[in-house]
């Protein structure tokens, strides 16, 4: 027998906070009985398999607790991803219902396969996983794998408020979302991801949690209206972490428990690291001192057992024998310590010299005046690619000499074909819709 | 006559190398053998990336046929004939 997330919500207090909206919060009891009300106006077949399209992170939040349990796929696509990717999504999951983004509409359900339909199991989450390079593939999940790291001791978890910054339907954002509703911190959400009305809705209600990727936390520092927020929990992760960024939010938050998550789409939660540095320590390599099993392959990549291995043969491909699951992360040892050097699929290939881009920017980010910066590899017919950066810089500061200073000193740190051949000034940096760097080759 | 582009190419060449801690030939020739004339091939790399900034056109993604020229003089022609 297996519990939904309905009735897992159920066992907490009816007059518990669970969401927070710029002028109202939501009590568990209201959001059950609103979810519970969706499920029976939307009169789905039990064992059906449903696309989320596009659903406001309010209405997403209603729509799975509403669903889990009763329907057997739950396709999660977030409203940044084309029509055509979509589509050619739902159409692979072989989805019978398609929900748009209305869903106080009757009409936003469209009927769209005659399967047949399953018996009751646990409903089966596919979440759309973004890598760098942005080509989604779904990886399939369950509320059990889903909650396996979520934390449900509600009386710690009411003396947080936890905010969204992720989209829910990302793999990272249902950890928010599931963390905050099953241990009864409230969630701040708003109706859209526009990062103004986030953090509007944030200080209006005193969140001091949050979770974004390294990227996001630069913007929301260079943003600066997040030091209003009496932030004491302060969660990375999707990206490589570096120790600048964890510095500075030490430094700005010097209350606040810093901690870098490694997970992804694929392995769940992996592992935190709560000592402020950035990486893991190295003994975890091949010892069961580890959070779980972990090897570093001679290339580099990071290899994982996970507790739970998601389904789907993309994921299968990547298991070797031992059943270590090929995570794609490249790493490097140095001395007591394993730093994350980027996708292996993110590199750059300079005439067959790859260059990490992450590498790249953590050097950048050591000259003074360089706020935040994106390096990516740029088309070039002599050499494959070359490296181009993209630099946030102060205000205050000249760009040409500033251009040179960085130059200078990635000349004395990195190998030259590592030395970004354009440099650019822009205001704000481009982001993939997961919230990750942009790196796509131009 | 003084070739507009010749030079715009070769002030680029010289920043580069200044820039990247080489050499290049005081004086440069027609004749004279490209990877001879100071600059590496990632040298040659960051020149076609700079150039196609000025110019506006990269002559190498342009050709049907790849031909990478062998001396400055033909590197200075495939410009010339590649301009829009």
């Amino acid at each position: 027998m297996f519990e939904t997330l309905f009735q897992l919500l159920s066992e907490l207090p009816p007059d518990g906070r669970a969401l927070l909206l710029p002028s109202e919060c939501i009590p568990m009891a209201t959001l059950r009985r609103d979810a519970s009300l969706l499920a029976q106006h939307s009169q789905l077949p039990k064992g059906c398999r449903i696309a989320l399209c596009g659903l406001s992170p309010l209405k997403l939040i209603k729509a799975v607790i509403a669903f889990d349990g009763t329907v057997n796929v739950m396709l999660l696509l977030p409203a940044s991803m084309d029509a055509r990717t979509t589509n050619q999504l739902i159409q692979s999951s072989h989805c019978t219902h398609r929900i748009d983004a209305l869903l106080d509409e009757p009409e936003s359900i469209a009927s769209l396969l005659n399967l047949p339909l399953r018996d009751e199991a646990p409903t089966r989450w596919l979440l759309a996983s973004s890598g760098t390079t942005g080509t989604p593939k779904l990886i399939e999940h369950t509320l059990a794998s889903l909650c396996r790291s979520v934390k449900r001791d509600t009386v710690c978890g009411s003396e947080f408020v936890w905010g969204l910054l992720y989209d829910p339907c990302r793999f990272a954002g249902m950890q928010v979302v599931l963390q905050a509703l099953l241990s009864t911190s409230g969630l701040c959400v708003s109706e859209s991801m526009d990062f103004d009305t986030q953090i509007t809705g944030f200080i209006a209600n005193k969140v001091n949690a949050l979770s974004a990727t390294p990227s996001l936390w630069r913007r929301l520092l260079m943003d600066g209206r997040i030091a209003e927020l009496p932030l004491r929990q302060i969660t990375l992760g999707g990206e490589t972490v570096d120790q600048n960024i964890l510095d500075a939010l030490k430094h700005a938050f010097p209350v606040a428990r810093v901690i870098h998550i490694y997970a992804s789409t694929e392995v769940g939660t992996g592992f935190s690291v709560h000592d402020g540095f950035a990486g893991f320590p190295a003994n975890w390599i091949d010892s069961v001192i580890a959070p779980l099993p972990l090897r570093v392959r001679e290339d580099g990549h990071l290899l994982v057992k996970p507790w739970i291995l998601p389904g789907g043969k993309e994921i299968l491909d990547r298991v070797d024998a031992d059943g270590y699951l090929d995570t794609q992360d490249l790493v490097r040892v140095e001395g007591d310590r394993v730093f994350f050097l980027g996708r292996a699929s993110g590199a750059i290939n300079v005439g067959g010299n790859k260059v990490n881009p992450e590498e790249i920017e953590c050097c950048i980010r050591e000259v003074e005046g360089v706020y935040d910066v994106r390096v990516y590899a740029k088309k070039n017919s002599i050499m494959g690619q070359i490296v181009a950066a993209e630099v946030v810089s102060a205000i205050e500061v000249e760009p040409e000499p500033l251009r040179k200073s960085i130059q200078r000193h990635c000349r004395s740190h990195l190998e030259n074909w590592q030395v970004p051949v354009f440099i650019s000034f822009v205001t704000a940096l481009k982001e993939t819709s997961s919230g990750k760097r942009e790196r796509l080759p131009v | 006559m003084i070739c507009p582009m010749r030079e715009t190419i070769i002030a680029i060449m010289s920043s580069i190398a200044d820039d990247s801690d080489l050499h290049l030939k005081s004086e440069l020739h027609d004749q004279d053998v490209l990877l001879e004339c100071g600059l590496d091939s990632l040298g040659f790399a960051i020149l076609v990336a700079h150039l196609e900034e000025e110019f506006g056109y990269d002559p190498f993604s342009l050709m049907d046929q790849p031909y990478y020229p062998r001396t400055f003089g033909e590197f200075v022609a495939i410009y010339q004939k590649y301009a829009p």
